[in-house]
């Protein structure tokens, strides 16, 4: 009985951080006409290692601003910055954990 | 008494010991200078390699770099990493954490080119970290020549090196000695001049005590004979050990099987008069007679100057015994006996360890040329203030 009591509320806390990404993140990405992955690329050509596109993300997100933005500086005037997050922190420190396991190099070149 | 200018002179234990420690120091300070200058001719002879193949890695990590772009820019499409024939790579992000590598090999991100595993290493860093890598590190196998080539320079450097070397430590090994030698030379040469002017007084006074007929003297006379007898003894074997020393090598011996009994009997009785002078006994003890073939002027020579030195340095109502075994005698005294520490210098020529009582110093090595001459063992036990025993066997 407590086993599956458990593996329910593992099961649902992990629909419930894979729906941060989603519904936060995937939902309004989905409205721009660059693909979210193409941010992912540019993070990972400035910052490199995932401890530091991590933070380097989280900081943006959290204050976000052109000299912040990885995007190019014609994007910017287009699109615009975008609005400070409204993810409690650990909320934002998991999509963006999703995010990374999404398209992460490691382990994905043959 | 001609005297020799060729002369042989040995050095001391200690000169000795101090001479192999200066050469064992050159060797060890010779072999250091040349290990340390092959040590950096070989790191600028790698050096050089490297640098000759910097341009061909810097062409590989620039072709690199430029697929890693590519890949970058269609990494959505194609996750296949970059490969050549022409070379080995790694990529390793910002965290030095790897992200992929063609080969398995340890690599370093302290060095931007060198040798490691075989390989020959370029790090580089690209402006952009395409895939993430800050790091990429291109690989070529190291073909050796250049190291079999830097193993022939040094060996036949080494080989020139050490052999120059040598030859300059044999001519300061000599400088070094010079002094040593001259002040043997000189205290050779002091005893071979004293013992040419002594020769012919001492050969005088024992003839002429041999000469006179003892039993038509009183006894007050008799007992001034003897006295001068004995007095002349000593002069007489001070002079045969100082021509011995000087002319040691050069006396030919005459080998005879010798009993020893017998001979130790007589130089017993060569010596009564001196011990009993000092108020000591001598005893020989035959446990069973023994034979040796040597000859009988060297044989006495070595007993004589056991026996002199138990005497002289034997305290007052003393006793030497002289033990005759199978292969073997005994010179026991019990007499003021030689400190431990004293008892491997004993040997050496001039060695003195108790002031109190004359001599030269030069019985003992007398004692030992000769038991070299013939390889009989000498072993010397002794014990302060008890005695002394020193073991000839053979």
């Amino acid at each position: 009985m407590l086993t599956k009591v458990l593996f329910l509320l593992l099961f649902s806390s992990t629909l419930l951080y894979s729906n941060v990404y989603e519904t936060n993140c995937v939902a309004c990405h989905e409205e721009l006409p660059v693909s979210i992955d193409k941010y992912f690329y540019r993070y990972l050509l400035q910052y490199s290692s995932k401890r530091e596109v991590k933070k380097a993300m989280i900081k943006y997100l959290n204050s976000p601003s052109q000299k912040r933005s990885v995007m190019a500086e014609a994007f910017i005037r287009r699109f615009g910055v975008k609005a400070k997050t409204t993810l409690k922190h650990k909320e934002l420190r998991d999509a963006i954990d999703i995010y990374w396991d999404k398209y992460k190099v490691f382990g994905t070149l043959k | 008494m001609s005297v020799s200018k060729s002369l042989d002179t040995d050095l001391l234990r200690s000169e000795k010991q101090t001479l192999f420690r200066f050469s064992s120091l050159y060797i060890l300070f010779s072999i250091v200078i040349v290990f340390a200058f092959s040590f950096m001719y070989y790191d600028a002879q790698k050096d050089l390699m490297l640098q000759e193949k910097r341009h061909e890695l810097q062409e590989h990590s620039k072709n690199l770099i430029e697929d890693l772009k590519q890949l970058h820019i269609n990494f959505d499409k194609n996750k296949y990493y970059p490969r050549s024939d022409a070379y080995e790579s790694a990529i390793l992000d910002s965290d030095e954490n790897l992200i992929f590598q063609t080969i398995k090999t340890r690599v370093k991100l302290n060095e931007i080119l060198y040798l490691g595993d075989g390989m020959i290493h370029l790090v580089s860093i690209p402006e952009s970290y395409y895939v993430g890598a800050k790091f990429v590190i291109v690989m070529i196998k190291d073909d050796e020549l250049w190291l079999e080539h830097v193993k022939k320079e040094l060996l036949l450097f080494n080989s020139i090196a050490l052999s120059v070397m040598l030859i300059v430590g044999y001519i300061l090994l000599q400088l070094f000695i010079k002094p040593m030698r001259d002040a043997m030379h000189l205290l050779d040469r002091f005893i071979k001049d004293t013992t040419h002017e002594l020769n012919t007084p001492v050969s005088t006074i024992v003839t002429n005590i041999e000469m006179i007929n003892k039993e038509n003297l009183d006894e007050k006379t008799l007992k001034k004979i003897n006295r001068i007898d004995i007095g002349a003894k000593t002069i007489s074997n001070i002079y045969q050990d100082l021509t011995y020393l000087t002319l040691g090598n050069k006396i030919i011996s005459n080998d005879e099987t010798l009993d020893i009994a017998h001979v130790v009997e007589e130089r017993i009785e060569y010596f009564k008069s001196l011990a009993s002078a000092r108020k000591v006994t001598l005893h020989s003890t035959i446990i069973q007679n023994t034979s040796l073939y040597m000859d009988k002027g060297k044989f006495s020579k070595l007993l004589d100057n056991l026996i002199s030195n138990a005497i002289k340095y034997n305290k007052m109502q003393g006793s030497v015994t002289v033990h005759v075994d199978t292969r073997r005698i005994v010179v026991e005294d019990s007499g003021i006996g030689i400190a431990k520490k004293n008892i491997a210098k004993l040997q050496d020529r001039y060695a003195r360890f108790n002031k109190s009582s004359g001599g030269f110093g030069i019985g003992l090595n007398i004692v030992s040329s000769i038991a070299k001459e013939y390889s009989l063992n000498i072993k010397i036990t002794s014990e302060e203030k008890i005695g002394t025993k020193v073991h000839v066997s053979w």
